[in-house]
Formats: structure tokens, C-alpha cells, sequence
């Protein structure tokens, strides 16, 4: 072989003498290529395209608005009805059930009343990812005052086959009613009994106005599970409606008029196209009436962006509303961000004068908030936690949006209000009329995306780029560090043939990263342990988060003690370079998975774990570079290890946040806990990519 | 060798941990993965043939199982015995659990048989040096305890399939073959070619392991050093078990056959089981997604075409078969290894039960294998394809973000790493006869 190489190395193709070119100058072209990727992501607010409706069967705003005056006056007069029902019988949540669905049967809907079992969200192992929750309900559901009722009204379409639907969601709270709920009430009402005179109807639509007593989450999510989960008439262990109505009230004779058997059973109406949740919110006053759009569901899923395309394009190029989606507000006023996109602008214009032909336009305001949209995008994508009821409708492939409008005025203002139910219930049915277009599902535009903008869109082959070059350093580092310790090893063993000691050792040639191989495993087999605690840590009686999170953090570093000690004799026998760069392939491995399963935690992760796994080395390790560079490596190192620890990351961002008296122990124990039970991805990652990874970098930075 | 001391505790652990995980098997729901179970050997599917069986109607009616009429008669009745609260395939699983074991018995024993072979080849060669080259790793133990901590193997073997069987009829046909116990082998082989066809191939290998005996170094080395006759009595091809060997296949084939029509009787018959099992997997009817590359290949193919591509696709591992048996004739089990490789990689219907198998032979030539360039890229390969692959399932079935293609990468990036491991293992082989060649030069 050895006399063999010069030849062949000169003759080797092109992409083989550039992967060994890349391989040998690793660290510049890590640096580069980390840099690179960091400018990208700092400049993905520039790089945001407007959006455009893609699907043309859509044709968003192309007929006249139907919803008129008239309308107006028949919401305002449910909202009445609604509210003083709710005011004068405190506690009557199936009082305003029982008004609603009594006037969805007026317009000539098929009325049902969806009952659903509060059960609080807790810790379950095995439960993530798998989209149909198998646990069985148990159903001794005797007690009626744990269930949540909620009215649900379907027209069926007139030129429709019944096979395809339109999902209309208000919450409300049954028990403490609200003026806002009531008028979003109002507003579905109106909407909903224009739409049952309408004839271009070809999707059946359905109302859900859910109890939203235990959150709005839960009552959305169990309705939609119901729906997607065949009932048999056999598995009566539940009760009827008409029990409930029976023990909440007292009037006889309208029970006698009620027939409670016919709202029971589980009405369906096909495949839903599309869902909006409507709220109507009292927010602060603006010049104009106001929509906010709330998007993002679990684990980083996003509607297609289609819908959110003609709400956008309907809200301002129709009804003349202010669009908005969510905004880091604190990020608006940063004052290093506005440096940053002035140096931006100024370095564009140079640019320009430079070269007339490009026209880069690039504004620093525009900018700021772009920047500061896209990190509310990115990190509530990145939580993996549904910002809405819409999030449960994404979980059965159903492109969902939240829209949360509020009107200029204050609510009780009579005038502003019917103004505001007009554009919102006209916008509802722009909306409504356009999806009801829709020829098969939303396919044709983004379903990976971030907004910088409620009309600016990040695609994924955009925002891929600034991930791609934060990691494509890994593996060539990982390369680079084998084939170095491959080479060593094979002068060394030319240059001291004898053999020197009788010792095994074991495995020679290519299969040396096999000792190494067996330390990162069983790192993350302790990473897996150590995600699984918490399950039984919440099993403990009594505890509150610091108790909970003193025992979780103590059980770890038991099980970490006594891993360590049982396979002392197994692992060992390693160099670091070949620890780090097996670490570095399982860290490359874990992130690559991740931006599949959700993208921005791999993003928001990378950014830590990239430049901490590449940066390691041991400490007590000397380096051939002058003394400032090392002692500055050296200190970089410590910091990442600080900082890339994950409660410590979590703390740091707390305390810059909200000041560093508000962190408390049991702060990560909450975090996790609430990742958990939404079964966001995010903690996934945590525990078993960044966690190992961590403890990997730290047992290099100590090794000897 | 730390694996002599621990073997034993590893074994019983390795079980343990089946039997540990078998309650839970039907919350990991791992027999309706495709990864896992395919159309030939899911569990569920041969429930359904039997439940069909009993209410007298075929077991091939409809399109729901096709595996061997056998299979049925023995586990058939044990999945539809249910114990009270616990999973629905509880005895086949623990059954699953017991062949796991044979076969990883089996691997060890012929890994021993391969090492003594080894061991006097060395010793005819070079006395000299033979403790100096004798200093490897135990193959048999490292074998066999791959087998059984396998991921895969602990996967397929609670996904409710029987890809363990047919594991076993291979290893147990090579075993035979081996140790020379002719009837054995030819049962083994028998019964692997009639569960899933594939192993049909290993014919020539048997062949060659009952002519010549165990690998062996190339034979020209022998002559060299050993003119006498001593030397070159190891490598006469011996004609006497072959025809042995064809008369013990022929006596399992009609016994085999003969069984399957009294199973079958009162239906449609034999011809109507090949067609059912044997075309099924020739024609690739199923064309649900798999790990496999063919399923997306027909569903986009013209369907006057298809004969065509069924006729080059299945070619595809016949064309490998002879080069590859003139140019490894002195180590038929590696041979053997290579072929199952290759068939996995091609076969209409694969799971990751056969990547079990062919991992674990491998485990067998670690000695030889020491050298192998890209094992480490290959191990990354093999985590990162089998942790990819469920998450763009996920992604294309469960979110619909994804599609079909998605999937497929996967399926493609994994043919990938199975090609860079056969080319690799080979030449890594061929190269360590070489070396070996050079050594004995230089004494």
C-alpha cells in the first residue's frame, strides 16, 4: 500500500483531492464556514421574499362580500342574548350550550353537543410522536362537572357531496363568560347563519364553538380525536347529553321539550380542508382594527402558507384591517440590532452607488423588525409548543390558523363595534369562500417556512443555507481528526515493530474508534436514563419544582457514578482525537435528524453545540501556537462549557430576560416538565443530542 | 479477550432484555413498521391467512398472506392463543425469542469451525509464526454477540414477523454445510429457499463448503510450502456429500412440497401456492413502501415495461453470483455472507431482519477484516439511515410535509451503504490473501 500512495494521490479525481484539501485545512475552513453561517442567519430577514397566493383555484377576493349590515344586527343581538344568559346564570355553562345550539337548529344546521372529559396533560413515556394517542379513556365519566360541553353546528352544503368540510372554532369559557368570547360567538353566529343561505357552498361547514373551561387546547384536541376515531353506538359507557342537561337543571318542562338523544351522536362531515379559530381579543388601540395571526403548531409545524396568504391578502387589500404576526417586542428596541441593520443599509447603498444595476434596498427599520418577527417564528417553532387551539388540527394534517382580531375601540363602544363585526365577519367570509374553492387539500405552497413579516416569508431552501454551513464543518473536523490519528498510529506502529508488551490490543487498523465508540454510547445510554427520571421523579408525592429538580439532577449523577464505575475496565484504551471525533459524528448524526423533525431547534441548537464541539481539546493538552490564542481557546472553551450545559443556558437566558434575582432552581425542572407534556421534539433533542454531547465535551476538556 | 469471560452473562442479558421488552412490543407498534415487517413475513398477515384457514377458505385468498403454507400450521394456532391483558403475539414472540438464540448458538458454532480451520491452515503454513498471527480477537463470540445485541435482531424479533425464522434455516444451512452434516444443510437450505426464495443462491456456497471444507487461504499458497501430500490434501474437491447433498434436497423438496399440499388440500393446490408466495416475491406485487429500492421503481414504471425491469432487477443478483463464486472459491463462507449481502440489498421485499443476519456474519471475518477502510463511516451510515428512515416515514405519512421521495432517500441511502460495505469487506479480504501471500514470500 505504502508504495503505492504518491502515485495514486496524483492521479485521484477532482472531488477526492478537494475532500482531502477540505480535510487538511479543517480549522480555517470551520471557521469560515461557522462565520458564514451566522452572517446567513443574521441576514435571513434581507433574504425574505414577499408572499404571493400560490394556488390559483383560491381566488381570494374575487366576488362581493355578502356579509352586510343585517348580519351585523343579528350578532349583535346573539352577543346580548349570550352575555346576559351568562351573567344572570352564574355557573350555567350549559345554559349558553344549550342558547347556541339552539340557534345554529334556527338557521337549519345539524346540531350535536361534543362532550369531552378534562384530563389534565401529564408525563407518559412512549408518547412521543406517535400522532394517535392509544391511551384508553377510562370511562367512568358519572361525573358530569369534569366534562366540558361544547356545541357543534353543521351545514351541510348545497352543492357539496358531504365529503369535504370547512372548520369554524370559538372558544369560550362556559363557566365565566366574557364580553370578548361572547362577541366572537356573535361573530361565528353571523357568519355561520350567512353561510346557510348562501348557495356557492361546496364544503360543509361545521362550528365548533368550544367550552374552553379547561383551556382551549384540550377541548379542540378531543373533539378532533373524536372525529377521527370511529364511535360504535356499543361503547355506551358514556352518558348522553341529556344527563348533564338533567343534573344542571331545574326547569321540567323545557327538559321534557329536550330531546336528548337526537344531539348525541357524533355527527361528521368528511375530510376538513382548512380550520379557523376565531377569537376576538381586547387589546391595546390602534388607528385601525386589528388581526393577529397565530400560526405555529407542535413541534414546529406550520399551516400551509397559502392560508395564511389570503387571510393577509383579504385583511388589507379588502377589509382594510392591520395584519400582524407575533413579535419579540424587547428585540424592536435592541439597540446592537439597529447598528447592525444601519451598517447594513449603510454597506447597501455602497453597494449601489458602486454598481447602479443592483438594487439591494435594504432599510434599517425593516430590518429590525424583520429580525425581530423572525425570532418569535424561530423560537416558538423551536419550543415545539402549539400557540393555539390550531395546533391540535395540524396533528391530523389539517392547515390551521388562529386569528385573534380586535377591534380600535374599547368593546362596550356600540358604533365601533358593528363596524368591526362588519370587516371581521366580511373577512371570515372572504376567507371561507376562497378555501371552499379549493379543488384538493393545500398542497401547491410552503409548508416549511418562517414569517419575518405577515407578508414576507424564509423558505427552507433559504434558511437551510445558514444551518448547512454551521454544520457542514462537523463531519470535515471528524474526518480530519481521524484520518490524523490514523496516520500517526501507522508511523508509529512502522517506526516500533517490536512487540513491546503482551497486552491485547484488541482490535488494530480501522476498528481503533471502537474503544471511543463504547464511551459515547454510554453516554447516551446515561442521556437516555436521564430523560426517562423525570417520568418517575413526577411519580413522587408532594414535591414542588426545586424538590422535583434536586432529585432528578441527584438520580443522574448517581446513575452516571455508578455507569462510570461498572464499565471502568471496559472504556478505556482511547485517544481524544478519536473520542472527539466519534462525538462529532453523533452530534452531526443528532442535529441532521433534528432539522428534519423540527427545524428550528436544530438551528437554535446548533449554534451552541457547533462551535463547543469543535472548539474541545484537553486543557492540559499544549498547543503549538503562541501563548494568546491558546490561553483565548482555553477560555472559549470553559465559557461553551458553562454555557452549552443546558440549565445553565436556560438560567443565562432568564436572567438576561427577566433579570438574574427571577432564576430559580426548579426553573428547568418547569421548562421540561412543560416541554414534556406538550410532547414537544425540543426536549428530545435536549436530553439526548445536546445533554451527551455536553458531558463529552467536558470529559475531553479534563481528559489527561 | 474480554469476550470469553463475558459471553455467557452477555447471552443472558441479551435475552433478558427480549423478554423484558416483550410485554411492551404492541406499545412500540413495531409490526406495522415498514422497516420491519414486510408483506412475506408479517405476523399479523399470517393471522389473517390463518383466521381465513379456519373458516375453510385459502389462506391465499385475497392478497394478505404469502408465506409458506408450514409456517401457518406452526405458528398459526399460537397467534390466536391470547393471555389475558398481556399482547396479542405474545407466544410467537417468546418463540422468536428461542430462535434468536439457536441462531446466534449456531453462528458461534460455526465460527468455532471456521477458527480451527483457521488455526490448521496457519499451522501447515507457517509453524513458525503462528502464535505471533494467531493473536486476533475471538470471530465465533463476536459473531454470535452481535447477533444477539443487535438492534436490528432485538427489533425484528419483538416486531411480530418472522424474518427469525428464515434467519435461522440460512445459518442453520450453513452450519450444516460447515460441520458436514449433509442432511442438515440440506434441509436448512431447503427450507430458507422455500420461505423466502433468496437463499437459493447459497446453494453454491453449500456446494463449496461441502466439496473443500471451511475457508481457507487461496490454495496456490499450499503447494508452495507444502509439496507433499499432506499439504494438498485439504483442497481435492470431494464429490462424494454433493451428491449426497442432491439427494437430501431432493428428499426435503418432495417432503416439504407433500406437506404444503396435505395443508393446503381441499384448495387450490400446490401451483396456487407458488404462484402466491414464490410470485409474489418475482413479480413484486406489493408495492407498499419498504427500505427496499423496487417499490418505488414499479410504481413509477410503464407497465408494459414492467417485465422487462422484473427480468433485469432479478438478473441483477444472478449476474453477481459467478464472478463472485470463482474469485472467493477458497472462503465459501464469505461467500456465503457476500450473497446474503447482496440479496438484501436487491430482494423485493427486505427488512432490516436480514441486515441482522449479514451483520452478524460479518462478525465472523473480524480477524480478517481487521483492515477495512470506512468502517467507521459505515457504522455512522448504518445509525443515521435507521434513526432517518422512521422520522421521514413520520414526515410523509403522519405530517404530510413530506412525500414519497423523502422516504425513498432513505431507502436509496441505505442500498448505498450496503454496496460501500460488500465492495469494501471484499477487497479487504482479497487484500488480506494478498498480505498473507507476501508474508509467505518473504519467509
Amino acid at each position: 500500500m505504502e508504495e503505492q500512495k504518491p502515485p495514486a494521490a496524483r492521479k485521484s479525481r477532482l472531488i477526492v483531492r478537494l475532500g482531502s484539501f477540505l480535510v487538511s485545512h479543517s480549522a480555517f475552513v470551520s471557521v469560515i464556514c461557522c462565520v458564514a453561517g451566522c452572517i446567513t442567519l443574521l441576514l435571513l430577514p434581507v433574504l425574505a421574499k414577499n408572499t404571493y397566493v400560490s394556488e390559483n383555484a383560491l381566488m381570494p377576493g374575487s366576488a362581493n362580500p355578502m356579509f352586510s349590515n343585517q348580519d351585523v344586527v343579528e350578532a349583535n343581538r346573539f352577543v346580548k342574548d349570550i352575555y346576559e344568559t351568562g351573567i344572570l346564570k352564574d355557573g350555567s355553562g350549559m345554559e349558553i350550550a344549550r342558547l347556541i345550539g339552539k340557534h345554529m337548529e334556527d338557521v337549519g344546521a345539524e346540531v350535536y353537543y361534543h362532550k369531552f372529559k378534562y384530563r389534565n396533560l401529564q408525563f407518559h413515556p412512549l408518547c412521543f410522536f406517535s400522532s394517535i394517542p392509544r391511551t384508553a379513556v377510562p370511562q367512568n365519566s358519572s361525573a358530569c362537572t369534569l366534562n366540558g360541553v361544547s356545541p357543534v353546528g353543521i351545514i351541510r352544503a348545497p352543492r357539496g357531496d358531504g365529503k369535504e368540510s370547512i372548520v369554524l372554532v370559538t372558544p369560550y369559557n362556559s363557566e365565566n363568560i366574557k364580553l370578548n368570547e361572547a362577541l366572537s360567538l356573535g361573530l361565528a353566529y353571523s357568519v355561520f347563519s350567512l353561510l346557510s343561505r348562501v348557495v356557492w357552498l361546496a364544503k360543509d361547514i361545521v362550528w365548533l364553538a368550544a367550552d374552553s373551561r379547561y383551556g382551549e387546547y384540550t377541548s379542540v384536541a378531543s373533539w378532533l380525536k373524536d372525529y377521527h376515531n370511529p364511535t360504535f353506538s356499543s361503547d355506551s359507557g358514556k352518558i348522553g347529553i341529556e344527563m348533564c342537561f338533567e343534573k344542571t337543571e331545574n326547569h321540567v318542562e323545557e327538559q321534557s321539550s329536550f330531546d336528548g338523544a337526537a344531539y348525541d351522536d357524533f355527527k361528521r362531515a368528511g375530510t376538513m380542508s382548512a380550520a379557523l379559530v376565531v377569537k376576538v381579543m381586547d387589546k391595546e388601540r390602534s388607528e385601525r382594527d386589528r388581526v393577529d395571526i397565530y400560526a405555529e403548531a407542535s413541534n414546529g409545524q406550520m399551516p400551509n402558507l397559502d392560508l395564511i396568504n389570503i387571510v393577509h391578502y383579504l385583511a388589507v387589500h379588502r377589509q382594510g384591517l392591520h395584519v400582524r404576526v407575533g413579535t419579540f417586542g424587547f428585540l424592536l428596541n435592541s439597540a446592537l440590532l439597529k447598528h447592525v441593520g444601519k451598517t447594513l443599509q449603510r454597506l447597501t447603498r455602497l453597494a449601489e452607488s458602486l454598481n447602479l444595476g443592483w438594487k439591494l434596498g435594504v432599510n434599517s427599520a425593516d430590518f429590525v423588525e424583520g429580525t425581530a418577527t423572525l425570532a418569535s417564528s424561530m423560537y416558538y417553532q423551536a419550543l415545539g409548543v402549539p400557540t393555539g387551539p390550531h395546533g391540535a388540527f395540524r396533528d391530523f394534517q389539517i392547515d390551521a390558523i388562529t386569528m385573534e382580531l380586535s377591534p380600535r375601540t374599547s368593546l362596550t363602544n356600540d358604533n365601533g363595534i358593528s363596524s368591526f363585526l362588519l370587516r371581521s365577519g366580511r373577512l371570515i367570509e372572504g376567507v371561507i369562500r376562497s378555501v371552499n374553492n379549493l379543488l384538493e387539500k393545500f398542497h401547491q405552497s410552503f409548508f416549511l417556512y418562517f414569517l419575518t413579516a405577515p407578508n414576507k416569508f424564509v423558505s427552507v431552501g433559504v434558511y437551510m443555507i445558514a444551518f448547512a454551513l454551521l454544520v457542514a464543518p462537523l463531519p470535515i473536523v471528524a474526518a480530519a481528526l481521524f484520518s490524523s490519528t490514523a496516520n500517526a498510529r501507522s508511523l508509529t506502529t512502522i517506526s516500533n515493530n517490536k512487540p513491546t508488551n503482551s497486552k491485547p490490543v484488541t482490535r488494530s487498523g480501522s476498528w481503533n474508534w471502537l474503544h471511543s465508540a463504547k464511551l459515547v454510547f454510554l453516554v447516551h445510554l446515561w442521556a437516555l436514563i436521564v430523560s426517562l427520571l423525570p417520568y418517575f421523579v413526577s411519580q413522587i408525592p408532594h414535591t414542588n419544582s426545586t424538590t422535583s429538580m434536586l432529585s432528578w439532577s441527584l438520580s443522574s449523577l448517581l446513575i452516571l457514578y455508578l455507569l462510570t464505575r461498572l464499565t471502568k475496565s471496559y472504556v478505556e484504551g482511547y485517544q481524544w482525537e478519536v473520542l472527539k471525533s466519534v462525538m462529532i459524528a453523533a452530534a452531526s448524526i443528532g442535529l441532521s435528524l433534528m432539522s428534519i423533525i423540527n427545524f428550528s431547534t436544530a438551528q437554535v441548537g446548533s449554534i451552541l453545540l457547533v462551535p463547543m464541539c469543535l472548539m474541545v481539546r484537553p486543557l492540559k493538552q499544549p498547543i503549538q501556537v503562541p501563548i494568546f490564542p491558546a490561553a483565548l481557546l482555553k477560555i472559549l472553551n470553559i465559557l461553551l462549557a458553562v454555557v452549552a450545559f443546558p440549565p445553565a443556558s436556560l438560567a443565562i437566558l432568564k436572567g438576561c430576560l427577566r433579570g438574574f434575582e427571577s432564576i430559580n432552581i426548579g426553573d428547568f425542572w418547569e421548562w421540561s416538565e412543560f416541554l414534556w407534556v406538550w410532547n414537544s421534539a425540543t426536549y428530545l433533542f435536549v436530553a439526548l443530542v445536546h445533554l451527551p454531547c455536553w458531558y463529552l465535551c467536558v470529559h475531553i476538556l479534563l481528559h489527561n | 479477550m474480554a469476550g470469553t469471560r463475558w459471553y455467557w452473562p452477555l447471552v443472558w442479558a441479551a435475552l433478558a432484555f427480549r423478554l423484558l421488552l416483550v410485554p411492551f412490543a404492541d406499545n412500540l407498534n413495531l409490526g406495522s413498521r415498514p422497516e420491519v415487517a414486510t408483506p412475506l413475513t408479517s405476523l399479523r398477515r399470517l393471522a389473517e391467512g390463518y383466521w381465513l384457514k379456519q373458516s375453510s377458505l385459502s389462506p391465499y385468498t385475497g392478497s394478505m398472506y404469502h408465506g409458506s403454507p408450514l409456517l401457518l400450521i406452526i405458528l398459526g394456532p399460537l397467534t390466536v392463543k391470547r393471555i389475558e391483558s398481556q399482547p396479542a403475539h405474545l407466544c410467537c414472540s417468546l418463540i422468536f425469542v428461542l430462535v434468536d438464540f439457536f441462531t446466534a448458538m449456531l453462528i458461534r458454532a460455526i465460527g468455532e469451525k471456521l477458527m480451527l480451520t483457521n488455526c490448521n491452515n496457519l499451522k501447515l503454513l507457517k509453524p513458525s509464526k503462528l502464535v505471533e498471527s494467531f493473536g486476533g480477537v475471538d470471530a465465533a463470540d463476536i459473531a454470535s454477540l452481535i447477533y444477539l445485541w443487535n438492534p436490528f435482531t432485538v427489533v425484528t424479533c419483538l416486531g411480530s414477523c418472522t424474518s427469525p425464522i428464515d434467519n435461522l434455516m440460512v445459518v442453520l444451512a450453513i452450519y450444516g454445510a460447515c460441520s458436514r452434516i449433509v442432511p442438515l444443510a440440506a434441509f436448512g437450505w431447503v427450507m430458507a429457499t422455500h420461505f423466502s426464495l433468496y437463499p437459493g443462491i447459497l446453494v453454491i456456497p453449500v456446494l463449496l463448503l461441502l466439496g473443500y471444507g471451511p475457508d481457507a487461504p487461496p490454495p496456490k499458497l499450499f503447494p508452495q510450502k507444502h509439496s507433499n501430500g499432506d499439504g494438498s490434501l485439504v483442497h481435492v474437491f470431494s464429490w462424494g456429500p454433493i451428491l449426497q447433498f442432491a439427494l437430501w434436497v431432493v428428499i426435503w423438496s418432495c417432503y416439504v412440497l407433500l406437506l404444503s399440499s396435505i395443508s393446503l388440500k381441499g384448495f387450490d393446490g400446490l401451483y396456487d401456492m407458488l404462484k402466491k408466495t414464490l410470485g409474489f416475491i418475482l413479480t413484486v406485487e406489493d408495492l407498499s413502501p419498504n427500505i427496499g429500492v423496487l417499490w418505488y421503481f414499479f410504481a413509477e414504471v410503464f407497465e408494459f415495461f414492467r417485465g422487462f425491469f422484473l427480468i433485469v432487477f432479478h438478473v441483477n443478483i444472478l449476474f453477481m453470483v459467478c464472478p463472485l463464486a470463482i474469485r472467493l472459491m477458497h472462503r465459501p463462507c464469505f461467500l456465503a455472507f457476500v450473497y446474503i449481502t447482496i440479496s438484501a440489498t436487491l430482494k423485493s421485499y427486505p427488512s432490516v431482519g436480514d441486515a441482522a443476519l449479514y451483520l452478524s456474519l460479518l462478525g465472523l471475518f473480524a480477524n480478517e477484516l481487521a483492515e477495512m477502510k470506512f468502517s467507521f463511516f459505515l457504522f455512522c451510515g448504518y445509525i443515521g439511515v435507521s434513526l432517518l428512515s422512521p422520522v421521514m416515514h413520520n414526515l410523509w405519512i403522519w405530517r404530510g410535509t413530506g412525500n414519497a421521495n423523502f422516504y425513498f432517500a432513505t431507502g436509496l441511502a441505505y442500498a448505498c451503504l450496503q454496496t460501500v460495505l460488500v465492495v469494501e469487506s471484499v477487497s479487504t479480504m482479497l487484500n488480506h490473501d494478498r498480505k498473507l501471500k507476501k508474508e509467505l514470500k518473504k519467509t
